[in-house]
């Protein structure tokens, strides 16, 4: 017998109304959107019927110039062309110099917070993915023909806390809500899960332009539980170009520090010679230098060399997969190839071999992510009430603190399934010590050092007493996206301290409202009304949701008075959210959160007895 | 609401591991955040919150050694203190006796059949504690649930073992 069926709470009973809603896939080398329309997801081509947008920008003093347009400029303009801001966002200036020593940028702003300076002034790397999110959703607004309720934005499932805020801040900045930040492994796990509607273990290896991912999913009806997941955040197709360049850089005798727009043909060259050796057994390469023209020949075997230790190295990573995940290689049923890279024959050949199983190509593996993202998002957008489908996805990497001499005490484990939320507890190390400096720390490391630092803070207020007799409760919690925040608090004083882990190397907070003042696209834009809608958009969120609650639940779970209450308040804040007065619609929203509080409760815990009713009755 | 109540279980050791997976997935069908996307703030928060202690209520039940110190909890027995000395000499030389195999392995000559032994070693002592443990709780006292307690922190240092052969099984694939 199957599961009982249960209503969703938030359910509108409103006629059907489609919701527009896209998912992007914001990738190193090409962005994509797609959306779901009668039915199928489909990715949504450009005006000139091009699906993919190069995930290029370029600042010119008159325009900024995205995709094609941006790309042409790449070689003749470097400095202002901003190509695979994706390796940037969220990284430390010397994270970046160190692993990209060659960029043709110049890096302004502190060591934190880099920029890249243009002719336009300093540009951050999420003012450029903005760009890109702000073309792709003009673009979706165009096809769907109306306003997007919000977007599923697919990241590598390896990216850190700062990665991911830094790619949600970049929304916000593109003024788009964000449904749901979406590792794309998931992705594209539900755009093949949903294709062939299987079950079982599935493995999906995802080798893009900037990183590599590895997860391992159990399928099992419509729920999409991921078991681990791993990769390199540092590791892609472009290393792949990087090892090439390198090499003609050593066969053409050339002396680093090249030019610029050198270094730039060389890429390209690479780029094109790898693509070539996929279908071919050698190819010609010529660079043009000092009016010579260098020439040089490459096999298939050569380039298999070159870029061997690298697919190595991701398999490491999928035995690391799987055995955090407590799985076999035999149990794996299928293997679904994702990003541009897994085009390379070396790395079908590898991972087939590795797997022990031909890997699924059949859906194109530069869409397949942006299709699953579109998916997603169709269903977090309400279009599908009765859908059973259902993520559960995991941390990528351990969460921490800091201890005593330098060593990371974690608190949330890798690969636990989020959202998650957990506390430990620690004590003072002198006498008489009364504030406690918390180190939010990410990586599977022991050292701290080893370890990317996400945030500091201070617990102040601890009373006085003999070192190790203060217990000061630290709290984890990371959300369905992926992000932190940590709270502390010493339990017999009830002091406490918390944040939004604002990641070291993301934007600070203030930065986005400045950003939003400052920039181009939106100075016709009114702050103000952009934030009056926003709150408004939310006001009426509340009241559809209530509306709909008290028409299921109103007469079983609520008294007359309670029910007399909730109901004034709704019409209090439709009265208020006509007006234009933000402050007053957040105090209404508030005063209806406040009177409906255990009306919510209430419904969850009821709907948690009714699933443990279906299934219980499932099981006699 | 206990761990157990919520997943509508009676507060007792052994667990069908297949009905927990069952109803898991059934109650996070029910409350995890996604189904609340289009939903006010208020009821995304109540979502979050739910659905990590089912996340948690999950990950204590699923796991033998938490999920046997939660039931001890439970029953109101107070846990062995990790910091506190331990006291069963004997149990901490066959301990360093195991730490010294493991770390023998990488000079043995057949690496494998090392690798396989070290792993059945492990496999027969934690067997021994984990059917001790049982009985400890079958006894349903207070005395015995102590050592009970006792027991799953022996345990808690084979799992260390079994991390450490992991590594050890790592560090010879990667070379």
């Amino acid at each position: 017998m199957a599961l009982l069926q249960i209503a969703e709470p938030g359910q509108s009973t409103v006629p059907h109304q489609h919701r527009l809603a896209a998912g992007i896939d914001l990738g190193t080398t090409n962005s994509l959107v797609a959306s779901v329309q009668s039915g199928m997801p489909k990715t949504l081509p450009d005006a000139n019927g091009e699906d993919i947008l190069p995930s290029i920008v370029s600042y010119q003093s008159d325009k900024v110039l995205v995709g094609n347009a941006a790309k042409a400029l790449a070689i003749s303009d470097p400095q202002n062309t901003i190509v695979s801001a994706k390796r940037l966002i969220g990284r430390s200036l010397a994270d970046i110099q160190q692993k990209y020593p060659n960029l043709p940028y110049t890096f302004s702003g502190d060591k934190a917070h880099p920029t890249i300076a243009t002719v336009v002034g300093d540009i951050n790397p999420v003012q450029v993915s903005s760009q890109i999110l702000t073309n792709l959703v003009e673009r979706a607004t165009q096809a769907l023909g109306g306003d997007l309720e919000g977007v599923v934005i697919t990241v590598p499932a390896y990216f850190d806390d700062a990665q991911r805020q830094s790619t949600k801040d970049a929304a916000q900045l593109a003024g788009v809500n964000v449904l749901r930040l979406l590792n794309e492994p998931t992705a594209a796990a539900v755009a093949y899960g949903l294709d062939s509607g299987q079950e079982g273990v599935i493995a999906v290896y995802d080798l893009g332009g900037g990183t590599f991912d590895i997860s391992v999913l159990r399928l099992n009806k419509g729920i999409f539980e991921v078991l681990s997941t791993g990769g390199d955040s540092a590791l892609g197709g472009d290393d792949f170009d990087n090892a090439i360049v390198d090499y003609l850089v050593s066969q053409f005798n050339l002396q680093r520090p090249l030019s610029h727009q050198l270094e730039r043909q060389l890429l390209e060259q690479a780029c094109k010679a790898k693509e070539l050796l996929s279908s071919q057994d050698s190819v010609d390469i010529d660079v043009e230098h000092q009016a010579n023209t260098l020439t040089l020949s490459m096999t298939k075997a050569q380039l298999n060399a070159l870029i061997s230790p690298l697919v190595s190295k991701t398999l490491r990573a999928c035995r690391r997969a799987l055995k955090d995940a407590g799985v076999s290689i035999e149990e794996v049923q299928e293997v679904v190839m994702v990003g541009g890279s897994t085009r390379v024959p070396l790395v079908r050949e590898q991972v087939g071999q590795y797997f022990k199983r031909l890997p699924l190509t059949s859906i194109d593996p530069d869409k397949v992510v942006a299709i699953g993202a579109a998916i997603q998002a169709d269903v977090l957008a309400g279009n599908k009430p009765d859908s059973e489908m259902l993520l559960l996805d995991v941390t990528p990497l351990s969460l921490g603190l800091e201890t005593m001499g330098g060593l990371v005490e974690k608190v949330i484990p890798r690969n636990s399934t989020i959202p998650v939320a957990k506390a430990q507890e620690f004590t003072t190390f002198k006498d008489g010590q009364t504030a406690m400096a918390v180190h939010v720390l990410q990586g599977e490391r022991e050292l701290v050092e080893d370890c990317r630092s996400l945030a500091r803070f201070e617990l102040r207020g601890i009373p006085a007493m003999t070192a190790g007799a203060a217990h000061i409760r630290v709290t984890f919690k990371v959300d369905a996206d992926g992000l932190l925040s940590v709270s502390a608090m010493e339990k017999s004083t009830g002091v406490e301290a918390a944040i939004e882990v604002k990641p070291s190397f993301g934007l600070e907070d203030g930065d986005i409202i400045k950003m939003l003042q400052e920039s181009v696209t939106h100075a016709k834009d009114d702050i103000q009304a952009r934030m009056l809608k926003e709150q408004q958009v939310e006001a009426s969120r509340v009241v559809e949701g209530v509306e709909a609650a008290l028409v299921v639940d109103g007469e079983r779970l609520l008294s007359p008075q309670e029910r007399t209450a909730i109901e004034n308040a709704l019409q209090e804040l439709t009265k208020i959210s006509q007006s234009s007065e933000i402050a007053r619609i957040e105090q209404a929203i508030k005063d209806v959160d406040t009177i409906t509080a255990s009306f919510a409760e209430r419904r969850m815990d009821s709907s948690i007895k009714t699933a443990l009713a279906g299934h219980s009755v499932d099981e006699v | 609401m206990n761990f157990f109540e919520l997943f509508g279980l009676e507060a007792d050791y052994s667990i069908d591991l297949t009905s927990l997976a069952t109803t898991y997935q059934a109650l996070q069908k029910t409350v995890h955040p996604d189904r609340f996307a289009h939903s006010s703030s208020q009821e995304q928060m109540l979502a979050v919150q739910k659905s990590a202690q089912i996340n948690d209520a999950y990950d204590t039940l699923k796991n033998p050694i938490k999920r046997g110190e939660y039931l001890l909890q439970h029953l109101g027995a107070e846990l062995p203190n990790e910091q506190a000395s331990f006291q069963d000499i004997e149990f901490l030389m066959v301990q360093m006796e195991l730490r010294e195999m493991l770390a023998q392995i990488k000079f043995a000559n057949d690496i494998d059949a090392a690798l396989m032994s070290a792993q059945e070693s492990l496999d027969i002592q934690a067997r021994q504690l984990w059917l001790e443990f049982e009985q400890q709780l079958a006894a349903k006292s207070d005395a015995a649930n102590q050592q009970a307690g006792e027991t799953l922190r022996k345990l808690k240092f084979y799992h260390k073992l079994y991390i450490e052969l992991e590594r050890i099984e790592d560090a010879l694939f990667d070379d």
